[in-house]
């Protein structure tokens, strides 16, 4: 016995359009625009991370619960924003945050390999890159499941801001251990910062968590983490204007003829 | 159907009121979209670039802790400051070269011979403008990741005595100059050879106004930022901030390379275009007539 299934006509017309053949149009385009495009996504995230927030990622004795909280989410959400809407739009594509990360993760490891570590000799346990890519995975999951850039900015930028601390406290907790070091109860990481001597930064035997912050003791990462949020929503809408104004509008317009 | 015409040297065609319709020579694996034809520069300029910047990092291996430490002395000078000019040089006659090319070149085109270039012809050099576009890429993240970490590296542990340490070397006074030549470079090629996207005629295109700025005012910053150094402004004295205000100048010009995505769009819309009018059998004539009428 025949079953008659109902054919939908638009997405059997999307269909054929998935897997219409072109005389020109082929895998290639594909691969280099991806491949190609990786590495101005990597360049636009690294360096916004590397001069709004280097300092806090640079080493394991930066990575505290104050500034490194607070400031690297905002730096981080921007281009991962940008991408967001720029493959949203043009594809569907949930999943520009995810790509930026990868993007940004490979270049930030050949960075850090290639120059902190053989370059001026730092170990790469003292120098490793936070990851965003749990955060990134995230972002995308939300912007898929709600279709609106609103919501992914308000709720998207406390996930962005907690995944980052989640995923990156696992990596950082060794470091966190007390040790007693010439008669004071340190962490591991402030040893490998008083035992790799970094000429030109502040005094390495400074506390980088300071200010009245620590009175919260063990509220301080939550209140960074808010007002984390905070600052990542609008780092969130400042990649949403990249996207949209810089990378996207411009497509097809011209200035006065000259 | 198209009248295919295998070599450029057609004056005639100039005096005909129907343009004759100008196709390159077909050669096996040299097609508008095969790897070593319309593709061949893009997939060259990738190691051409990254291999550049991986003999710079050797060099450093080689020279920068021990000669690279001390600005006053001769060996810094010939092997860090006499650098400098050479990579000046070096960048300055590729610029010349090569844009010189572009517009001389551009005079013995078809269409300047009033000829009309077949859509084959018209994709393979959209293949080649993604060539240049994404080496153009690869640059800026030469530019702003890969020697931007070592300099942070380098700073953090040493002295800083001249503008021209070992780490700005390479990123300030080659590859930021070398990201302008491309971007303009691309651009020219684009308007010369894209006419349907980039002619004259249309104005000068947003996507590329952005790209170009994103790379002359990374050139730019590099005053400001040493200026900035050499006052220690929000520096503590001596001491080696990566996040500071006068380096945030640099990530603004990051985000206006994002002009390089509308590149890639108005290329890819010019191929669907190309596409649609090939399945529907205008001719090329038909097409360029249409696309002229539009203005």
């Amino acid at each position: 016995m025949a079953i008659a299934i109902p054919v939908d006509r638009k997405a059997d017309e999307l269909r054929r359009l998935v897997f219409k053949r072109y005389r020109w149009i082929d895998r290639k385009w594909d691969f280099m625009f991806w491949f190609t495009a990786a590495f101005v996504v990597a360049a636009a995230a690294d360096i916004t991370r590397l001069l709004f927030a280097g300092d806090w990622d640079f080493w394991t004795d930066w990575k505290d619960r104050e500034w490194w909280m607070t400031i690297t989410p905002f730096a981080t959400i921007i281009i991962p924003s940008a991408l967001q809407f720029i493959q949203w739009r043009a594809w569907r594509f949930p999943t520009g945050a995810t790509y930026t990360a990868c993007c940004v993760f490979v270049a930030a490891w050949i960075g850090r390999v290639v120059q902190w570590k053989f370059f001026v000799n730092y170990p790469m346990n003292f120098v490793w890159p936070a990851t965003w890519i749990p955060a990134g995975i995230l972002l995308d999951f939300l912007l898929l499941e709600t279709r609106s850039f609103i919501v992914v900015s308000v709720i998207g930028a406390g996930l962005w801001t907690l995944a980052f601390w989640v995923s990156n406290y696992a990596i950082l907790a060794p470091f966190l251990q007390p040790v007693h070091f010439m008669g004071h109860t340190l962490t591991v990481a402030d040893v490998q910062g008083i035992t790799y001597i970094r000429a030109q930064t502040p005094e390495y035997l400074r506390v980088i968590e300071r200010d009245s912050l620590r009175t919260f003791l063990q509220e301080t990462q939550y209140v960074s983490l808010a007002f984390g949020t905070v600052l990542a929503i609008f780092g969130y809408w400042v990649g949403q204007f990249i996207g949209r104004y810089l990378a996207v509008w411009p497509i097809g317009r011209f200035l006065k003829q000259i | 159907m198209e009248e295919i015409v295998q070599s450029a040297r057609a004056p005639e065609a100039v005096r005909e009121r129907q343009p004759e319709v100008y196709d390159a020579p077909r050669v096996p694996g040299k097609g508008p979209i095969d790897w070593m034809g319309g593709w061949k520069w893009g997939l060259l300029a990738v190691p051409i670039l990254l291999g550049a910047a991986a003999v710079f990092r050797v060099y450093q291996g080689f020279t920068a802790l021990s000669i690279g430490t001390d600005s006053s002395t001769p060996q810094f000078f010939w092997y860090y400051e006499f650098l400098v000019a050479v990579e000046i040089g070096i960048v300055g006659l590729f610029t010349i070269l090569w844009w010189g090319w572009i517009i001389r070149s551009a005079k013995r085109l078809p269409e300047a011979l009033g000829m009309v270039i077949s859509r084959r012809e018209e994709v393979r050099r959209i293949a080649v403008f993604w060539g240049l576009v994404g080496a153009t890429s690869v640059n800026l993240y030469i530019e702003a990741s890969f020697f931007p970490n070592q300099d942070g590296a380098w700073h953090q542990t040493l002295v800083r005595d001249t503008a021209f340490t070992p780490s700005h070397d390479p990123m300030f006074y080659f590859f930021f100059p070398l990201g302008v030549t491309l971007a303009i470079g691309t651009y020219l090629y684009g308007r010369t050879r894209l006419p349907a996207v980039y002619g004259a005629w249309k104005g000068f295109p947003w996507s590329f106004f952005l790209l170009i700025a994103a790379t002359v005012t990374e050139v730019a910053q590099v005053a400001m930022n040493e200026w900035g150094h050499s006052v220690n402004l929000g520096n503590a004295g001596a001491e080696e901030f990566f996040s500071v205000w006068f380096h945030w100048p640099f990530v603004l010009y990051g985000w206006l390379a994002g002009g390089i995505f509308a590149l890639w769009g108005e290329t890819i819309l010019r191929l669907y275009q190309i596409e649609k009018d090939e399945e529907e059998g205008v001719s090329p004539v038909e097409a360029a007539t249409a696309t002229v009428t539009s203005r």
